[in-house]
């Protein structure tokens, strides 16, 4: 790309930054600076942009090395802290990833907690196992250790630093608890993730400046983007990068291990990249506010790949508390903290003005068309509709209790749905409904029937129903169409069938 | 200024009477934070938003009725050693008592705080904790 009024090299800007008269602004400060002075007058005034997040990235974990114990061991399973790491490389190297969760502590603690632990410097204890073999022969090995005791310690971060990120917010009756946060009953509240106007990516979305080989701010120490992130998906302002950084010299402020309720651990991740601004071009996205960046508002209610978008919202609207769903203002929760994004852009900005911290050449780009595929599965996900029980006994709500209580007796049925004329579910009755009903008196089904009754629909992937099953503590549940006429019956035992099937 | 005060009294007593008589004779009009009723006697948490005076006078009026009467000062708590400011709390308080300030830190009113306890478990790094009252 060329044809720019203002051209600086990264060679020129590290040389100013040398002579202690380069210009460093926080990604929010060029905001200003491009809206006042235009992108080729910011260009010619600032000479590097510092940006910032501090986010829950799952993506993450850290490569150990632990070295040789007398007699040797080569490592086959490891426990640090109860949380397993991975060892299946070489003899005494492992890899303790974030979400990994610890086999006697469960959500409470996580391999990002162990990760958190070691930056501390606070003692880790290591459980292995092995075969044995001639060159190794040890076979179980315990011991106490601290980063000090191992050679190396690196955090290596498959995906980090998401350009943007949906928006979460939630359409069931009922809270859900995700990797978005926890989300309440009817659009109760939004949460989103990411530091609009400070995203390190964003303000550098076509890769001009950021590569293979930036020298980044990671956890407080200085690190570098090795490669594209997994997932990575420019095309759709969903980039991401691989990270890698020396965790012995990182801080504990910006790495922190955490527990999202019901869903498990992860790791919080302190992240900048330093744009230099080499020309106009890049002024004038690292100039980018959050009124421009845009992200979906997503229905985390729906468990599906593909779920459904109900709008558009900006950083903007996010960043102010309050979004509007269906002409009522909902709460918004960030769930990546603005305050430590900033103290991370100013951190990197000092750094910068005090020469502790130059820009690196990239050697090579990112990729700026991928896309992300979905997963090839080679069996189909079964769909309600192929599993449930067609053929489904039901009453009217004006039937009378007697001749139902024979039903049941007869057929020995637990729950009895309950139509209207056209066919429509308006209530469930169950076995227990009845018995009291007889010993009351009540005359018509209408009097005792449910009418807050749990559902599935024809369309929706087995899977999701098992866990509506599980969580309510129910044995099944009636099928609806989009219209809410009933359409048949899925049961656990149904469900039992499937995995008999899929076991196989 | 609001003041929280925890009422507990044993199954014998009967609250309401007692409740309806230190209202009438104090200027005080509480409104009931949290309730809870078990085998084993009972708690009430009031906020009474009323001149210091009344309130010491109404917890008085308490005690002489038997029911132990105490101010709670601080029930719900955020440890700002350990917050990072996520703000993951902040949407699922239903009084607003947790908000941001301008400068993005998070924050707790405690007068507003209804000890719901909705936010503890949301805090991914525990910073939040509602102290037992007793
Ligand atoms: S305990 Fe309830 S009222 Fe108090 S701060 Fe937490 S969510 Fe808000
Ligand atoms: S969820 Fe916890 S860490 Fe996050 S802002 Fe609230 S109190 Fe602080």
């Amino acid at each position: 790309m060329t044809g720019t009024k203002v051209n600086k090299s990264v060679a020129d800007i590290n040389d100013r930054i040398r002579r202690g008269d380069a210009v460093v602004v926080t990604a929010e400060e060029m905001v200003e600076i491009v809206r006042n002075k235009g992108e080729v007058g910011a260009a010619k005034e600032v000479d590097v942009v510092t940006t910032g997040t501090f986010g829950a990235m799952c993506s993450s974990g850290a490569w150990l090395n632990f070295g040789h114990s007398d007699p040797p061991i080569k490592i086959q399973r490891a426990w640090l802290n109860d949380v397993e790491a991975y060892t299946g490389v070489a003899a005494v190297d492992a890899y303790i990833g974030a979400t990994k969760l610890s086999e006697t502590r469960g959500f409470d603690y996580g391999g990002a907690h162990v990760i958190e632990d070691l930056v501390r410097g606070k003692e880790i204890e290591v459980r292995a196992i092995a075969y044995g073999t001639d060159c190794y022969p040890r076979k179980e090995l315990k011991t106490i250790l601290t980063k000090d005791d191992i050679n190396q310690a690196v955090l290596c971060n498959p995906r980090n630093a998401y350009q943007r990120y949906d928006a979460a917010t939630n359409s069931r009756d009922e809270t859900i608890y995700t990797y978005m946060g926890t989300l309440l009953p009817n659009y109760g509240n939004v949460t989103y993730s990411g530091s609009g106007s400070l995203s390190p990516l964003h303000n550098d979305p076509n890769y001009e400046t950021i590569g293979i080989g930036t020298r980044i701010f990671l956890g407080g120490a200085q690190g570098y983007i090795f490669w594209e992130g997994t997932q990575h998906a420019p095309a759709k302002a969903m980039g991401t990068i691989m990270t890698i950084g020396n965790l012995k010299e990182m801080d504990a402020r910006y790495i922190r291990g955490a527990t999202i309720e019901k869903y498990g651990t992860t790791l919080y991740v302190g992240l900048g990249i330093p744009i230099p601004v080499i020309n106009e071009r890049v002024a004038k996205t690292t100039g980018v506010s959050d009124e421009e960046i845009k992200t979906d508002l997503t229905d985390y209610g729906v468990p599906r790949r593909d779920r459904p978008i109900l709008r558009e919202v900006t950083y903007a609207e996010l960043k102010s508390g309050k979004v509007e769903i269906r002409g009522k203002e909902v709460p918004v929760s960030p769930l990546s903290s603005l305050k430590q994004a900033r103290e991370i852009a100013n951190t990197l900005k000092h750094w910068i003005e005090d020469k502790r911290f130059f820009l690196s050449q990239p050697v090579e780009g990112l990729s700026t068309d991928q896309v992300f595929k979905p997963l090839k599965q080679v069996t189909a996900v079964p769909f309600v509709r192929d599993i449930m029980t067609r053929e489904v006994v039901t009453a009217k709500p004006s039937d009378p209790i007697a001749s139902t209580a024979k039903i049941f007796a007869d057929r020995g049925f637990d729950h009895l749905p309950i139509v209207d004329a056209r066919g429509r579910l308006v209530g469930i009755v169950t076995s227990w409904d009845i018995a009291v009903a007889v010993g009351t008196g009540k005359k018509k089904l209408s009097e005792v029937l449910t009418s807050k009754v749990i559902t599935a629909l024809e369309n929706e992937p087995v899977d999701a129903v098992a866990r509506r099953l599980e969580k309510h503590k129910i044995s099944g549940v009636p099928v609806v169409n989009s219209c809410g006429e009933l359409r048949g019956i899925l049961t656990s035992q149904d469900l039992s069938k499937l995995l008999g099937r899929r076991g196989r | 200024m609001t003041r929280k005060v925890l009422l507990r009294y044993s199954t014998q007593k009967a609250t309401e009477p007692i409740l309806a008589s230190v209202i009438k004779e104090t200027d005080v009009l509480p409104n009931i934070l949290y309730a809870e009723v078990s085998t084993k006697g009972g708690e009430i948490l009031l906020a009474i938003d009323a001149p210091d005076k009344e309130v010491d006078k109404a917890i008085e009026l308490f005690k002489q009725e038997g029911i132990e009467a105490q101010e709670i000062k601080r029930a719900i708590q955020l440890d700002r050693d350990l917050c990072f400011d996520c703000g993951a709390c902040l949407s699922l308080c239903p009084i607003g008592a947790l908000y941001i300030t301008d400068d993005k830190s998070v924050e707790l009113d405690d007068n507003k705080c209804i000890y719901c306890g909705l936010c503890v478990p949301s805090c991914p790094v525990r910073a939040l904790k509602l102290s037992k009252f007793w």
